[in-house]
C-alpha cells in the first residue's frame, strides 16, 4: 500500500505537482492518467524514490520511501521506464538478470534460481527468443518487453510502470495487460494513455489536470465524458462500456 | 548455440593463464632489457656475492634498477587499465580513460609543481599535490557530466582536450621559469619508467592492490550503472555513493601512478576495449582481465621502448599513444551513429 501525503514538486518556479494526497490500494492496478506534461512521470519517480518531493512525503507500507536503502527499496518496488537505453552492450538475458541484483551478495555468482526466474519472466513477456540479442538489434517494442521482464524478475510487491504499453502493437498490449491482471498479489501503478485499455484492465484511477488531482477512485467512475472534456479537451460518449470519441 | 546461462564472473582458468603469461613476460623483460643478462652470469654473480660479500656491479643493476622498473610498468599498466574500465562505466561513455578526461594531465601538473616547490623531499609530497590537482579535474568533469543524465561525447572530449591544453600551457610556463629543471618537469608529461627504484614500487603497490580490490568489489554495480543512474538506483545500487567512492579511489590510483611514472596516454582505453572484444561487456570479467592485460601491455611497451632503438630510448608514453590514438579514432568513427 502506498500513501501520497501532500506531495508537491517544483522545478524552478514551475509547479509540476500541487498538493497531491492519495491512497493507492494494495493488490490493485491503479492507472495514472492525464495529458502530456501533467506530472505523471514525476509522480511515479517520487513513488520510486528517484525524486525527492519539494514537500510532502511518500509512504510505502507505512515507511517513508527515502528511509529505505536502495537495496531494500529495490526489493519492494520495480520501475519500468518510458525510455530505455539502446546502446547497452549486454544481451537481453544479461539485462533481465540485472533485476536480480537486489537479492545477490557482492562477488556472489548468479544462482540456478536466478536463471530460472529470468527464463520464466522472459517467457511471460514473450521475449525468450530475444535472449541473446542486444538492445541495438531489437525493435522499440521488443526492448520495452525486455524491460518489463527485468522489472518482473525483481519480484517486488509493487510495480511502477511509465507508459509500458505505448510502444507495443495491439496483441502485445493485451498480452502485457493480461499478464499484469494475472499478477493478482502485486500493487501496480501504471501510466497509460489509452482510455479504453485503462477501463478494461485497471481497477482504480488517479486523473491529473494541470498538476492537481482531479479524480481518485474506481476507474469506471472517473473516465466520464465530463472529465475527459475537462482534462483532454476532447468530447466523447460512452457506448457498450467503451469510450467513443466525437470528432 | 551460445548458452545464456553462463557465469558473469571471471573465469579462473583465464585468470590463471593471464597470470602465467604475465610472469613469463616479467621474467623475459628482466633478462632481456637494455643490456642482456644471461642466466648463468646472474647465477655466477650471486655465487660471487655470497663468496666475497661484495655485490657485483651487474647484480646491483639487476636488483635495484631492472626489477623495480619492470614492476613499476606492471603496476602502472594495471592501474591505468582498471581506472579506464571504471571511468567508462561511471561516465557511461566508451571513449573515456584517465588520459582522455585530462585526469592524468591534472595529476602531472600537481606532481611538477610539487617538485618545483621541493616537496619531493617529503614522503608522499609529490603524490599529495598530484592527487589534489587530479581530484580538481575529476570534480570539474563530474560537475559538467552530472548536469545531464548522461555525458555526451562532445562535452567529454572538449573538457578533456581543454584540461590537457590548459595544463600543457601551464607546464610550458613553469619550464620557462625554471629552465634548469626542464628535463625533470618534462618527465611528467611524457611518461617513463627509467630510474625507478624500490621506494617507488613500495608506494605504488599498496595503492594498486587496495584500489583494484575496491573496483572489483563494485563490479556488478558498475554493470548496473551502465544501464543508467535511475535504472541502477531502482535495482538497488546506491548510485551517488558508489560513483563518489569509485571516482575517489580511481583518482588516487591515477595520481600515484602519474607521480612516479608520468603520463601514459590511452592505456585505459586500449586495454579494456581489447578485453571487451573477447570477453564481453560484463565488468566482473572486464576489470580483473584488464588488470592483468594492462600489466602485460605496458610491460611489453616499456621493454620495446628501451630495446627497439638501443642505445636510444623511446618515451613509453609515445609508444602507447601511437597504438592508442588510431584505436580512439576508429572507435569514434564506429560510434558516430550512436552519439
Amino acid at each position: 500500500m502506498i500513501t501520497l501525503d501532500h506531495i508537491q514538486v517544483c522545478f524552478g518556479d514551475r509547479r509540476i505537482l500541487d498538493d497531491i494526497s492519495a491512497e493507492i490500494a494494495g493488490g490493485r492496478i491503479t492507472a495514472v492518467m492525464g495529458p502530456n506534461g501533467c506530472g505523471k512521470t514525476t509522480l511515479l519517480r517520487c513513488i520510486g524514490g528517484l525524486l525527492q518531493p519539494s514537500s510532502g512525503r511518500v509512504l510505502v507500507d507505512g515507511k517513508p520511501v527515502h528511509d529505505y536503502s536502495a537495496r531494500a527499496l529495490a526489493q519492494k518496488e520495480a520501475f519500468v521506464r518510458q525510455q530505455s537505453q539502446t546502446d547497452l552492450d549486454f544481451s537481453a538475458f544479461e539485462i533481465v538478470l540485472m533485476g536480480r541484483n537486489p537479492y545477490q551478495r557482492r562477488l556472489q555468482n548468479e544462482s540456478q534460481a536466478d536463471w530460472d526466474i529470468v527464463e520464466q519472466c522472459m517467457r511471460q513477456t514473450n521475449t525468450w527468443h530475444l535472449r541473446l540479442a542486444k538492445p541495438g538489434q531489437m525493435s522499440g517494442g521488443e526492448l520495452q518487453r525486455v524491460m518489463i521482464a527485468r522489472a518482473l524478475t525483481q519480484q517486488t510487491p509493487v510495480l511502477l510502470m511509465d507508459e509500458p504499453v505505448s510502444n507495443l502493437d495491439i496483441a502485445h498490449q493485451f498480452e502485457i495487460m493480461h499478464l499484469l491482471r494475472e499478477a493478482r498479489e502485486k500493487t501496480i501503478v501504471i501510466v497509460i494513455h489509452d482510455l479504453n485499455l485503462a477501463l478494461q484492465f485497471c481497477d482504480d484511477l488517479l486523473l491529473f489536470h494541470s498538476g492537481k488531482l482531479l479524480y481518485q477512485g474506481p476507474v469506471a467512475g472517473g473516465l466520464t465524458p465530463e472529465n475527459i472534456r475537462t482534462v483532454y479537451g476532447v468530447s466523447a460518449h460512452m457506448a457498450d462500456n467503451r469510450i467513443i470519441y466525437d470528432y | 548455440m551460445v548458452n545464456e546461462r553462463r557465469s558473469g564472473r571471471a573465469n579462473p582458468w583465464v585468470l590463471l593463464v593471464l597470470t602465467v603469461v604475465l610472469l613469463m613476460v616479467i621474467a623475459a623483460s628482466c633478462l632481456f632489457g637494455m643490456v642482456d643478462i644471461k642466466m648463468e652470469d646472474l647465477l655466477k654473480a650471486f655465487e660471487q656475492w655470497r663468496a666475497e660479500g661484495r655485490m657485483p656491479q651487474m647484480l646491483h643493476y639487476f636488483l635495484n634498477f631492472r626489477i623495480p622498473r619492470v614492476l613499476m610498468s606492471v603496476l602502472v599498466g594495471a592501474v591505468l587499465s582498471v581506472c579506464g574500465a571504471a571511468y567508462q562505466s561511471i561516465f557511461r561513455n566508451p571513449l573515456t580513460d584517465p588520459y582522455i578526461l585530462g585526469v592524468s594531465s591534472g595529476a602531472s601538473l600537481g606532481a611538477a609543481v610539487a617538485f618545483l616547490l621541493g616537496l619531493n623531499a617529503f614522503f608522499w609530497g609529490v603524490e599529495s599535490l598530484a592527487l589534489v590537482t587530479a581530484l580538481l579535474t575529476v570534480l570539474l568533469i563530474y560537475g559538467i557530466a552530472s548536469i545531464g543524465n548522461r555525458m555526451h561525447t562532445t562535452t567529454l572530449l572538449l573538457t578533456g582536450v581543454c584540461m590537457t591544453l590548459l595544463i600543457s600551457a601551464i607546464i610550458s610556463f613553469l619550464i620557462v621559469l625554471n629552465p634548469h629543471k626542464m628535463d625533470s618537469i618534462y618527465f611528467w608529461t611524457m611518461g617513463s619508467f627509467a630510474n625507478r627504484g624500490w621506494d617507488d614500487v613500495l608506494i605504488l603497490l599498496p595503492v594498486t592492490v587496495v584500489g583494484s580490490g575496491v573496483v572489483l568489489w563494485y563490479g556488478r554495480d558498475l554493470n548496473l550503472l551502465l544501464a543508467g543512474s535511475e535504472a541502477a538506483r531502482s535495482m538497488g545500487v546506491e548510485v551517488e555513493k558508489v560513483k563518489r567512492l569509485l571516482l575517489l579511489v580511481t583518482t588516487v590510483m591515477v595520481a600515484f601512478a602519474v607521480s612516479s611514472c608520468g603520463v601514459l596516454g590511452f592505456v585505459g582505453l586500449i586495454v579494456p576495449h581489447a578485453v571487451r572484444l573477447v570477453a564481453g561487456a560484463d565488468n566482473r570479467k572486464v576489470i580483473p582481465y584488464s588488470i592483468l592485460c594492462g600489466a602485460i601491455f605496458v610491460l611489453l611497451c616499456d621493454t620495446l621502448a628501451h630495446t627497439l632503438l638501443y642505445p636510444n630510448e623511446i618515451p613509453v608514453g609515445s609508444l602507447t599513444s601511437m597504438i592508442g590514438a588510431p584505436l580512439f579514432i576508429y572507435l569514434l568513427y564506429k560510434n558516430k551513429k550512436s552519439y
